[in-house]
């Protein structure tokens, strides 16, 4: 059944991630709504929360969040839009990754035109985005029945269909950005990019006033617009509209466009924004003498550039811009915590220390930054699997380099890119907190900084680790769920008041609150062993197995 | 003559599934060895062994007298590769590759690089991906033979080049013989075999079952004989002589045609007891000897008895 046709059997590639999404992205919302109980157990308590919400309005407008609905839509804020990785991934790959294997070339040898594979291809994602807003939906309602939430069936799966829409607006747009690629690669991360930058011009609007008109250009200011599971706000229609038409123009013209080019071939870009070529003549194409190709490490360091690059950015631009922020609602911070205690005891338990202090609030922010260092080394842990699975290894062995060096190397290289990370976000953090005049200690955050270094090697070590058995998808989809898991159990682990025993499985845990608390010398050492000891068993690995191909 | 290549029971398996089991052969320096057999018969498996990548379930591969796996570092300083699928870095230019393999490999003589980009009609500069599939080979053939390796481990060649490259890369191989050095080259096109291979070495379903000369295998392979008599064909005088595989009477009712293993002489002798008109013998090519291996399962044993390391 599932052969029958390109629709058909498109869906059936995507029946993993439709499971794997919707009931991954569904359970989460069980975790943020049995927190809502103890939360709202007192006038006291409620009052508090509706205080704290109002002043993490950046991530999502706190409204009623003292009801099921409204917390769970305000404490998911913009962490849902981690669903819309999956349809970047698949737009991307849609059509430019079968032209890349090639086997788009076997597809249009069928009598089938290109317009009605494309459609076919385009259908079948958005049948597997509307399944998975179904999932996440249908598990929304049976969270919210749970806790005797105020919203029902209707508003759950109207959640999961904004969810389904924005996610088809991503797909949409890296499947039109890949008409101008020459690999899927490239079109998933320049989407990505554009996904966080979305992000971050839907927040202005929460955090600068009369800045409404910027943020109208995010699509994720139209996400926002509807609240389904807040029974009083509702579904806005005409937003849900506005992505649904964006999305079918920007699918329009990726098809059209795909009807008109050579398959295989970018689309060219206007002679406006198109990058010059360096044109080079065969005769003057060797000797390169490039530093990048000179070793295994340098060619590893240069492969791992441009995501570094992007990361770097992001991390650092993160980092400063939570200084701007702590250093502006100080005085309101202040006073926030004299007249709530409940609020500052659960700042105090993440940032740790003293919730008085903007260092704890600071604090608080920053375990974010080994979070997305972690993420970045997720990446290139996967590539270095995938690399093995592509046959990319291949050759490299078949040189003289023994196997350890090879392994140990594109670690070294992965490790280089960490500290650029990690000295870049320190350099901005320091630039941002002397420009805002905040107090901080200086030591504590070159040690805050800094010590992102080890957790970010410590999941690469395990990626590499994993990769030693297991396939690319599985050692990949491994490693993201241990971040998911070690990120619940920091981020929803004191608010449930779970015990010192399960706190201690994640890594956070151990990398602590150093802006507060200084360089948990003891606790790092341990990550490092842990590192030293799943790199050396990933090394001897390597070295023994049978290399994939 | 030194052994440069040698494999002592080599067998290699993936949990149940088959790899190849207890291969045998040597490979004097100098010579030229053709690898032969269908897709799945475990070529790649033992060459990938060779070099490294795989580790033997069983038995042991030398090249150099070093051990393919425990010494596979050393062992890789001495043989140029190129493997059946060629993967390398889309985004990367051809230039870039080659110096890429060329610094890992601690440098190599500039100008036979260049001078072997001309002779196979490369253009550095374009990117991997831009390639085209026989343009890749030329990146992988020419990656394999800039160090001037001692033994060169050579997977499917030729497949995707035109012919005017195919006949540049038989004779960049009769150059490497000429200078002293070894290849080991797999294929299914057993023109190439024929023309440029010393010795042929047939593996099938993980087995090797044939190995030889290449003369020596056409020889005592089979005859294709037909025998046109002046009256009717005698049939039965013919189908139990030793050696005769194979006989049939033509539509003609004179003449018949022998499939005969080893010596003519049994047939002739028959022959020469009925009137003969005309007498015609087919020496097989190399291609209708490795059907032959392959024309029905039960062979394998058989054959492998045969097996002349």
């Amino acid at each position: 059944m599932w052969f029958r046709n390109t629709y058909l059997k498109t869906l059936r590639e995507y029946r993993i991630a439709i499971l794997g999404w919707g009931i991954g992205m569904g359970l989460m919302m069980f975790a943020v709504l049995s927190a809502i109980a103890d939360l709202v157990s007192t006038p006291q308590a409620r009052a508090t929360l509706v205080t704290l919400a109002k002043s993490f309005a950046w991530i999502a407008e706190p409204i009623h969040v003292d009801t099921p609905g409204g917390y769970a839509t305000w404490k998911y804020g913009f962490t849902i839009l981690v669903v819309v990785l999956w349809p970047i991934l698949a737009g991307s790959r849609m059509l430019r990754g079968e032209e890349e294997r090639g086997s788009m070339d076997v597809l249009l040898s069928l009598p089938e035109s290109r317009a009605r594979v494309a459609l076919r291809k385009l259908a079948a994602l958005w049948t597997a985005l509307i399944l998975i807003g179904l999932i996440i939906g249908l598990l929304t309602f049976l969270a919210g029945q749970s806790v005797h939430a105020d919203f029902g069936l209707g508003g759950a799966l109207l959640y999961g269909l904004n969810i389904s829409v924005i996610g088809g607006l991503f797909g949409s747009l890296a499947l039109f950005i890949s008409q101008f690629t020459q690999s899927r690669r490239t079109a998933a991360g320049i989407t990505g990019g554009l996904l966080a930058l979305s992000i971050a011009v839907d927040i202005v609007h929460r955090v600068v006033p009369n800045t409404e008109w910027f943020s109208r250009l995010s699509p994720v200011y139209y996400y926002n617009l509807s609240k389904p599971l807040i029974p009083s706000y509702g579904t806005d229609p005409v937003a849900l509209l506005v992505l649904l038409i964006a999305s079918a123009v920007l699918s329009g013209v990726a098809v059209w466009l795909f009807l008109r080019r050579d398959v295989g071939v970018a689309q060219a870009l206007p002679g406006m924004i198109h990058l010059p070529a360096r044109p080079m003549t065969p005769e003057r194409a060797l000797p390169v003498n490039a530093w990048s190709l000179q070793s295994v490490y340098s060619r590893s360091l240069r492969s791992m550039a441009v995501p570094t690059f992007w990361w770097t950015f992001s991390i650092a631009a993160f980092a400063a811009f939570m200084v701007f922020i702590v250093e502006q609602t100080e005085q309101q911070l202040k006073q926030l915590y004299e007249s709530t205690p409940v609020l500052a005891g659960l700042i105090g338990k993440v940032g740790g220390g003293d919730a008085s202090t903007n260092a704890a609030l600071m604090s608080f922010f920053f375990v974010f930054l080994p979070v997305m260092l972690m993420a970045f080394a997720v990446t290139q842990a996967s590539r270095w699997a995938a690399d093995e699975e592509d046959g990319l290894q291949e050759l490299v062995l078949a040189t003289p380099q023994p196997r350890l060096k090879v392994i140990l190397a594109r670690f070294g290289a992965l490790t280089t890119a960490t500290i650029i990370v990690a000295v870049v976000t320190l350099a901005a953090t320091v630039l941002a907190t002397v420009a805002s005049g905040l107090a901080l200690d200086w030591g504590n955050l070159v040690a805050a900084s800094l010590s992102i270094i080890p957790m970010g090697l410590l999941i690469a070590a395990l990626g590499y680790l994993f990769s030693g058995w297991l396939r690319t998808a599985i050692d990949t989809g491994l490693l993201s769920f241990l971040l998911v898991i070690w990120f619940v159990i920091t981020f929803i682990g004191p608010e449930l008041n779970w015990s010192e025993g399960v706190m201690r499985l994640s890594p956070f845990y151990y990398y602590g609150t150093p802006i507060v608390n200084g360089l948990p010398v003891g606790n790092m050492l341990l990550i490092i062993a842990v590192t030293v000891v799943a790199l050396a068993i990933a090394s001897v690995r390597f070295m023994r197995k049978d290399i994939a191909h | 003559m030194t052994t440069l290549v040698e494999t002592q029971g080599l067998t290699k398996r993936y949990g149940s599934s088959r790899g190849i089991e207890d291969v045998t052969f040597e490979i004097d320096e100098g010579e030229v060895f053709g690898f032969l057999g269908p897709n799945g018969a475990g070529k790649t498996t033992t060459i990938r062994t060779l070099m490294g990548l795989l580790r033997p379930t069983a038995g042991s591969a030398h090249i150099g007298g070093l051990d393919c796996w425990e010494q596979s570092t050393d062992v890789k300083r001495l043989v140029g590769y190129l493997p059946g699928e060629l993967s390398l870095d889309p985004n990367l230019t051809g230039g870039q590759i080659l110096e890429y393999f060329g610094n890992l490999r601690g440098g190599v003589d500039q100008s036979y690089l260049k001078a072997l980009i001309e002779r196979m009609g490369l253009d550095p500069s374009r990117k991997f991906r831009q390639y085209s599939s026989g343009n890749k080979r030329k990146i992988g053939i020419v990656q394999a033979f800039m160090h001037r390796p001692r033994l060169l481990i050579l997977d499917e060649p030729t497949n995707g080049l035109d012919p005017l490259n195919q006949q540049e890369f038989d004779r960049m191989v009769r150059e490497v013989r000429d200078e002293g050095r070894t290849v080991f080259l797999s294929s299914h096109i057993l023109g190439e075999v024929e023309q440029t291979c010393n010795r042929v070495a047939i593996i099938r379903e993980g087995q090797l079952v044939r190995i030889g000369e290449v003369a020596a295998l056409k020889d005592i392979k089979r005859h294709d004989v037909t025998i046109t008599f002046a009256g009717d064909a005698p049939l039965e005088a013919f189908k139990t002589l030793p050696g005769v595989d194979q006989a049939e009477a033509l539509a003609d009712g004179h003449s018949l045609r022998l499939a005969v293993s080893g010596g003519l002489d049994g047939v002739i002798k028959a022959a020469a007891q009925h009137p003969v008109v005309n007498l015609t013998s087919q020496e097989p090519s190399l291609e209708e000897v490795f059907l032959r291996y392959y024309e029905d399962d039960g062979a394998v044993a058989k054959e492998a008895s045969h097996v002349v390391p």
